[in-house]
């Protein structure tokens, strides 16, 4: 089966190195997705895997094979771009089948498999127009079906929704995780999107500055993120961070946000820690605005109230820090105004050394 | 029709900073372009320099007879038609060529000196360009006779016989200018979407196959453009290196219409007779670039306007 390994990779160009050795283990049919703000290496790695770059250091196997001096042609692998990459000289059918006519597939064998993926994808009704006639959706379509229809052993994906609007972009994640169920094919995927990440991937890879931050399940790096950069990343809206110092005792340590004592989690990690910096992360879910038995209260001002329809968005201060609470509408947001209190569960706050930014994680957790 | 000038009339008062920068190309052109043809009349009457245009009297279409029942005229145009010909076929593929090669080459310093020697001949004066292939084909010292000495052969009177003349030419014409014509190619190869590229090396496709199958298929609407230009241009004829290389003894291949008109109108003084022949070459080229315009749009959607 078609997994991929990357053993200690990393990238050079000149002197700067870009990626810092990085190690994945990419099991046969996982869907991983890459994610990472902007030059964090995602897709340098993605292009490392393709072919596209050379790599600098480490190994690389696809379906157990040593592929780094593997021209990117006999790497089995497919790979959709973010502007799509498709001819504007031919048309979807030709696209389509420009990978098979370069490999010298008999013809017959070629319309058979345009007409298959054609099919799959939804494109039969256009297989004779030209990209610059087509919508976007249909363009990143096409691109898909030209991937598919080599029958790769593994799929490849740069950003390739960033060009789609919001609607189309939802539209089409949900046709390429479809996809993927239906073909079984071990995909990696690389966005800066975090929800394009949480929704489709098996596996979320968190990166920063060429290296690997996280690498976890989707709720995994919700529940538990490693650091506040993940915290920060994964969740939209991100965890509210708050600078603070711990204080009280083992049995009861608290920290105060803006004038308010607020119970912390007891952690090992902060047995006889008090006067220690910390930063306290709460995730805009996890803050109530109703009264809970045991929860911190702490008091604030709201700045402005953010509707999505079945929830919004509290934007407030703590102290002199932004704190976002994500609340349910139940069909009605008037009663968001009069909120003056949010209350926080001690066991629903995460913990981070302020200096690291590492988390001081319950000992149950990883 | 009101409307479309009050709508014009509005736009040039709200953006008239940018009339005001389009201004300079139209005084030139109405200046240089447009002013001139005021002259073109004389095609059309007996000229003379004492009595000016304005009080020349009309002779009709006299000029334009005159000019096909003469022999020289339509040898001329005989010639330069076939010149061109001849030019379009070897000379407009080769700056596509050399500029697909270019773009071939991997080596940045390599590539470099490469395009800069092959573009050094453009800024070299077409006096000096017809000096060096006179002298490189002179039967005493030239290169050309040296090196086929080498292999016994007598030495050839290259620019005295006729049937070398077009060779000469065209080729002259090629290693002047083709370096030069690729910019615009190479222009357009740096703008084809490099994850084309990138898509069919995943994909499996050869270097060469990426230049035929993407490459060139990108830069077809250059290529026609330039084709079409190329075609507007086909009775032009960069008369000074034939002035240059021709003399009387190749004059039967070599004496195209705009040496003719340099002849009639300067040398010889028949203003007149020479304006009907440069009139007839322009309404040609006119006829021509209309055609090769509507042809492309038909035919590659791609059109000069």
């Amino acid at each position: 089966m078609s997994g991929v390994v990357l053993d200690k990779i990393v990238k050079r160009y000149g002197a700067a190195q870009v990626v810092h050795g990085i190690d994945l283990q990419i099991e046969p049919q996982e869907f991983v997705v890459l994610v990472g703000p902007s030059g964090c290496g995602k897709s340098t790695t993605l292009r490392m895997i393709a072919g596209l770059e050379e790599i600098s250091d480490g190994n690389l196997t696809i379906a157990d094979r040593h592929v780094n001096n593997v021209a990117p042609k006999d790497r089995d692998v497919a790979m959709v771009f973010q502007n799509y990459a498709l001819y504007p000289h031919l048309n979807v059918a030709e696209n389509i089948a420009f990978g098979l006519r370069i490999r010298k597939v008999k013809k017959p064998e070629i319309a058979k498999s345009v007409s298959e993926v054609a099919e799959i994808l939804g494109l039969t009704d256009y297989l004779d127009r030209r990209p610059a006639d087509l919508s976007g959706g249909q363009r990143q379509r096409v691109a898909m079906g030209r991937a598919i229809v080599r029958h790769p052993e593994v799929f490849l994906f740069d950003e390739p929704l960033s060009n789609l609007d919001a609607k189309l972009r939802t539209q089409m994640r949900a046709e390429i995780k479809r996809l993927h169920k239906r073909l079984g094919v071990t995909s990696i995927y690389v966005t800066h999107d975090q929800v394009e990440a949480m929704t489709l991937a098996d596996r979320i890879v968190v990166m920063r500055d060429g290296r690997i931050e996280q690498i976890g399940r989707p709720m995994d790096l919700f529940n538990n993120p490693v650091n506040t950069f993940v915290a920060g990343f994964i969740g939209s809206p991100p965890m509210n961070q708050l600078t603070a110092v711990v204080e009280g005792g083992d049995d009861a340590p608290f920290a105060t946000l803006g004038e308010t004592k607020v119970k912390l989690p007891k952690l090992p990690q902060l047995q006889g820690q008090a006067g220690r910096k910390v930063v306290v992360g709460i995730r805009p879910e996890h803050a109530l605005i109703t009264p809970v038995d045991g929860a911190s209260a702490i008091p604030l001002d709201l700045d402005l109230v953010e509707t999505l329809g079945s929830e919004a968005l509290l934007h407030t201060h703590v102290g002199d820090t932004p704190f976002v609470i994500k609340t349910e509408t139940h069909g009605d947001i008037d009663h968001l105004y009069d909120v003056d209190k949010v209350y926080i569960n001690a066991e629903k706050i995460k913990v981070f050394d302020a200096e690291t930014g590492d988390v001081f994680a319950h000992p149950t957790q990883g | 029709m009101q409307k479309k000038l009050a709508w014009f009339l509005q736009h040039m008062r709200r953006e008239w900073q940018i009339y005001v920068l389009l201004a300079p190309t139209i005084i030139w052109f109405i200046l240089f372009l447009y002013k001139p043809m005021y002259g073109l009349q004389i095609a059309f009457k007996d000229y003379s320099i004492f009595r000016g245009i304005a009080g020349s009297p009309w002779v009709g279409f006299e000029h334009f007879q005159t000019l096909f029942e003469s022999d020289t005229f339509v040898r001329a145009l005989k010639n330069t038609v076939i010149i061109s010909a001849l030019s379009m076929m070897f000379g407009f593929p080769m700056p596509i060529i050399l500029a697909l090669m270019f773009n071939e080459i991997l080596n940045q310093t390599y590539k470099k000196t490469a395009q800069t020697l092959v573009y050094l001949p453009h800024f070299i004066s077409t006096v000096i360009i017809a000096g060096i292939v006179v002298t490189a084909f002179s039967p005493s010292a030239g290169i050309v006779n040296t090196i086929i000495g080498w292999f016994g052969i007598e030495p050839i009177y290259f620019l005295t016989k006729p049937e070398w003349f077009r060779p000469i030419f065209i080729g002259s014409g090629i290693w002047q200018e083709a370096g030069f014509s690729s910019i615009v190619f190479l222009a357009a190869i740096a703008g084809v979407n490099p994850s084309l590229y990138e898509s069919a090396v995943v994909d499996g496709a050869s270097r060469w196959q990426m230049m035929w199958k993407i490459t060139l298929p990108s830069i077809m609407p250059t290529i026609i453009i330039m084709l079409i230009i190329r075609i507007g241009n086909i009775l032009e004829i960069g008369f000074e290196l034939v002035i240059l290389l021709y003399q009387p003894a190749t004059y039967q291949t070599a004496d195209v219409i705009n040496t003719f008109i340099y002849r009639q109108g300067l040398q010889g003084g028949q203003y007149d007779v020479a304006a009907a022949a440069g009139l007839f070459n322009a309404v040609v080229a006119f006829v021509l670039v209309m055609t090769a315009n509507t042809i492309s749009r038909r035919v590659s959607r791609t059109s000069l306007w």
